[in-house]
């Protein structure tokens, strides 16, 4: 297969989720939501359940203003608002992590908002390296397995686990020779982006079957020129307008920092006797995430160093509107770019942008100081 | 050679003709803009004052928000990039750009060459915009030109909300029932977009001189209140409005020449 026709089945994935859960169900499988940013997806795929991302969409929010003030994320509030409104219906359960302030307002919402939906709470410690650290996330990890079983009569097994750890950690090494293969070759941000976004909606080995066979296309296709290369960092940058933009002005993605793409892939499940250990060791061995808690705040340096590794011209923020984490980490990159010489600039986005003029000037401004 | 461009903002038409990139042979500014004839009436304005026709125009250059739908042009570019330009033109000694329109706020940082090298626009709000502006004036009953002149008797300066057009407009309504003096909230007023602008043009850093552009540079009561927000003297041209429109014709002559 060609790599337009593949990169044309992923877009198909990522944009029509309700079709993939449809055919999942079809198939008698039991689909489990994972909101963002880290969920267990290992073991909820090893219980033989298939995890679908719930990451929102660009939807108008009515019913969920009930439940959330104005002023929050609006990735947490359009999940809920899918969710109220019965996008979602079908779905044995979904599993809500506790790494933001936003996300554990999520989590209680849920609760009371769509109850036919059961909420799983995966609850992280803060200090997620040292060995209590480790053995609360292993906590954290048998609160999701028990509250999977009572809510889908599915089973857990070591076993199923470490064969599901292998399956993750193949996915994490293509999508990761993915991004390599992508900051070179021809294809477009839009494009790219489906890349990430479709891997929510499928099953992992669905998913990197079709990923490898695109890295030998664009290793074998032509590659990108004349462009602006720019890293990307942010939450979420799944926008098609704002991605149009970037394709318009002739702004490449050579490599990412954002959430909802590369973060997820960055680390992978050691290989360990106990199972379940080895997964709260990857979540202890993660970083350079604005959600991690990190006082030498390594990710600053981490933007700059993959900007240059990657011949980045320039840095774009694309800056989730009321992400506090995230906003704090601003300063220091804008500084640290500052210093190496990079240009950056920052996007405001939501789920809520209907006018993207604004962002079409500032990427245009951007790009006309090279 | 002549070169022309054309600054389409959210509520004026600009159009400035250059000759040979340094003489501003004519220009116009027109109270209407995307989807009206305020664009035609502005180039047919500078051509007829320059007495050229389009034939004469080596090249053309659009700015501004409805850049994209004016297809005369040879090429689009930012209005940031084309107020860099047109304000070096005046000022080459600009380190700092605020422009305000009518719509949004622009700082831009220039280097010595005075080529942009960092920006910042403000967020999706009217406050700290000639919009702002134009709905205070709507509501003391004055013109827009009148702002200027009222601030200046200012004994008292009201404080007023800077973070919200809305908010600000039922504050002044309250101040009216409470009988505070026009003078004052209008010095107020401009206080509120100097203040809004200038935490802006912080994010950016200031670099001496800062020159203001846009229309609502024309408004000394803003350009002084600007002036003690920031304490830097603030640079001034009477054509701050048309510095895109210059720059856009600087642009073409760059790219003709």
């Amino acid at each position: 297969m060609k790599g337009k026709e593949l990169l044309a089945q992923l877009h198909e994935a990522a944009s029509s989720p309700k079709k993939q859960l449809e055919k999942y169900l079809a198939q008698g499988k039991k689909v489990v939501a994972v909101a963002p940013v880290y969920t267990p997806n290992e073991i909820i795929h090893s219980m033989g359940l298939v995890p679908m991302g719930v990451w929102g969409a660009d939807v108008e929010i009515n019913e969920a203003k009930k439940y959330f003030p104005a002023f929050i994320c609006s990735i947490m509030q359009t999940a809920l608002e899918l969710g109220i409104k019965g996008e979602y219906d079908g779905v044995s359960a979904i599993v809500i992590p506790s790494l933001c302030d936003s996300l554990k307002c999520l989590g209680q919402n849920w609760k009371y908002a769509v109850k036919n939906i059961p909420f799983i709470p995966m609850t992280y410690p803060q200090n997620r390296k040292p060995d209590y650290g480790k053995k609360f996330t292993k906590a954290g990890y048998a609160r999701v397995i028990s509250d999977l079983t009572i809510a889908t009569g599915a089973q857990f097994s070591e076993f199923a686990l470490a064969e599901s750890i292998k399956v993750y950690n193949e996915h994490n090494a293509v999508m990761r020779e993915f991004a390599e293969i992508a900051a070179d070759a021809d294809i477009t941000a839009a494009a790219r982006n489906d890349v990430f976004k479709s891997a929510w909606f499928m099953l992992p080995e669905e998913h990197t079957a079709i990923v490898k066979k695109l890295n030998e296309a664009l290793k074998a296709g032509p590659k990108a020129k004349g462009k602006l290369r720019v890293l990307v960092t942010g939450i979420l940058a799944d926008s098609p307008s704002l991605l149009k933009i970037f394709d318009e002005n002739g702004v490449k993605v050579v490599f990412d920092d954002v959430a909802h793409e590369s973060r997820q892939y960055r680390t992978d499940v050691p290989d360990m006797e106990n199972p379940v250990d080895a997964m709260a060791q990857k979540f202890a061995d993660m970083g350079n995430c604005t959600l991690l808690y990190d006082p030498d705040k390594n990710r600053v340096d981490y933007i700059v160093e993959q900007a240059k590794a990657h011949k980045a011209d320039g840095v774009i923020v694309l800056m989730t509107k009321f992400c506090d984490p995230e906003e704090f980490d601003y300063v220091p990159i804008k500084r640290a770019c500052a210093a190496a010489g990079l240009k950056h600039l920052n996007i405001e986005v939501d789920r809520q942008m209907v006018n993207y003029q604004q962002a079409a000037t500032m990427v245009q401004a951007f790009k006309e100081m090279f | 050679m002549f070169t022309l461009g054309i600054d389409i903002g959210s509520t004026t038409s600009k159009a400035v003709i250059l000759k040979d990139g340094r003489e501003i042979v004519s220009s116009s500014i027109v109270i209407a803009t995307v989807g009206t004839d305020g664009v035609s009436r502005a180039i047919d304005h500078v051509l007829e004052e320059s007495g050229l026709t389009k034939e004469d125009i080596a090249g053309t250059v659009a700015t501004g928000y409805g850049r994209q739908t004016y297809e005369g042009a040879d090429f689009q570019v930012s209005e940031l990039t084309c107020h860099a330009l047109g304000v070096h033109h005046v000022c080459p000694d600009a380190g700092t750009v605020i422009d305000i329109g009518g719509q949004d706020a622009k700082v831009l940082s220039l280097n010595g060459q005075g080529r942009m090298v960092n920006f910042v626009m403000n967020d999706k709000c009217a406050a700290g915009t000639g919009r702002f502006l134009d709905v205070m004036a709507n509501i003391l009953k004055l013109d827009i030109s009148q702002l200027e002149v009222e601030a200046a008797k200012a004994v008292n300066v009201v404080n007023i909300s800077s973070t919200c057009t809305v908010f600000a407009e039922s504050e002044v309504i309250s101040q009216l029932a409470a009988g505070t003096d026009i003078p004052d909230l209008v010095a107020g007023i401009c206080q509120s977009v100097a203040t809004r602008v200038a935490s802006l043009a912080r994010r950016v850093g200031i670099k001496e001189q800062v020159f203001m552009s846009g229309g609502v540079a024309r408004n000394a009561g803003v350009r002084n209140a600007m002036a003690k927000e920031l304490g830097v003297e603030i640079q001034y041209h009477p054509m701050a409005q048309l510095m895109g429109a210059l720059g856009a014709s600087l642009y073409a002559f760059d790219k003709k020449k």
